[in-house]
């Protein structure tokens, strides 16, 4: 099955591959993968935290064209949007995108559970961060 | 059960036909060929002691001067007790084939025992992966450690593995071969995985 050209062009020119800071309280980390078959997928995201606007999106997939390309494009949708605006991305909206076939639908859902566990996990920071900050005051 | 001696009919309960001492077609159960208790936790050297004696009962070459039709059965009967021998003297491959015999399918539902825990430590195997084949030398050490900490995992399993081996044998118990299914599985990942940091190692 051949891959839609969106794919390939993410495939061969991913958008924000890297890493953030794990341990800053303003990054979100996300790892979500199927270990069986060698999908890893790591999704993290810089939350500005007055605006809740994230500013920055980083992404290393290991697995097949269509897994990275449904975390490249996550992480350019990312950008822009508040932690609530990024919680509405389904993973439908990245199979029409990059026309992904039913096959590799598991790879956009792999995409949106990323997201979700890169915002879960900036959540859970900071609603630790909020009492430790009254505490030292 | 015991079937007629094809040579003389008469009675065929065990290897040899208690009338005419003919050599009989054999079991092709493995613990029934040997004639040991099915145990996952087996004796093993009951095992080897069985497996050196039969070696010399049931040489082909005792044979030769046997009617064709029992010197077939001797060849046999040799192959059978070499398969049965290399199985069980492994507790893996032994494990593999008490629960295919009693109706597992190991291929199937691999997946769902892998641990979900694992996921940050292949990230990072992927990683350190792709770092050496760019060139990056500290990536080795990398892998040296990855490849100990799942060999760590690996030893856990079996240490697990043996304690469900010798429950299992006390009541045969159907849910106990479905741990075991389980532990074995994520055996086979992790073993999987050990592989990769060796081509990682070797490739180089």
């Amino acid at each position: 099955m051949a891959y839609s050209d969106k794919v390939l062009d993410h495939y061969n020119n991913p958008r924000n591959v890297g890493s953030l800071d794990k341990s800053s309280p303003s990054v979100g980390t996300g790892m979500v993968g199927a270990p069986e078959c060698g999908d890893v997928m790591k999704l993290q995201i810089r939350v500005n935290d007055e605006s809740g606007i994230i500013e920055e999106a980083k992404f290393k997939t290991f697995g097949c064209g269509s897994a990275i390309a449904s975390s490249s494009l996550a992480t350019e949708w990312l950008k822009g949007k508040t932690v609530d605006q990024a919680l509405e991305i389904k993973n439908t909206d990245i199979v029409n995108e990059l026309s992904l076939p039913p096959v590799k639908i598991h790879c956009s859902v792999l995409a949106e559970d990323a997201i979700k566990a890169a915002i879960g996990d900036y959540r859970a920071k900071q609603s630790k961060q909020v009492p430790a900050a009254h505490a030292v005051v | 059960m015991s079937l007629p001696c094809w040579n003389c009919g008469g009675c065929a309960a065990s290897r040899f036909c208690d009338a005419c001492k003919a050599l009989q077609p054999p079991a092709h159960d493995f613990y029934e060929f040997l004639g040991m208790p099915r145990q996952l936790a087996l004796d093993a050297k009951e095992l080897e002691k069985r497996f050196y004696a039969l070696s010399r009962q049931l040489h082909p070459d005792l044979f030769s001067r046997k009617p064709v039709r029992e010197q077939e059965y001797a060849l046999e009967s040799s192959a059978v007790l070499n398969d049965a021998y290399r199985t069980l003297k492994d507790p893996i491959a032994r494990a593999l084939y008490v629960l295919k015999r009693e109706g597992f399918d190991i291929a199937e539902q691999g997946t769902k025992d892998v641990p979900p825990e694992l996921l940050e430590e292949v990230f990072d195997l992927n990683m350190a992966i792709e770092e050496l084949s760019e060139g990056d030398e500290s990536a080795r050490a990398q892998l040296e450690s990855a490849r100990h900490r799942f060999e760590v995992m690996r030893n856990e399993i079996d240490d697990a593995l043996q304690g469900k081996f010798a429950e299992w044998d006390v009541a045969h118990d159907r849910g106990k071969l479905d741990e075991i299914r389980g532990q074995l599985n994520r055996r086979k990942y992790i073993t999987n995985l050990i592989a990769r940091t060796d081509i990682a190692h070797v490739s180089d």
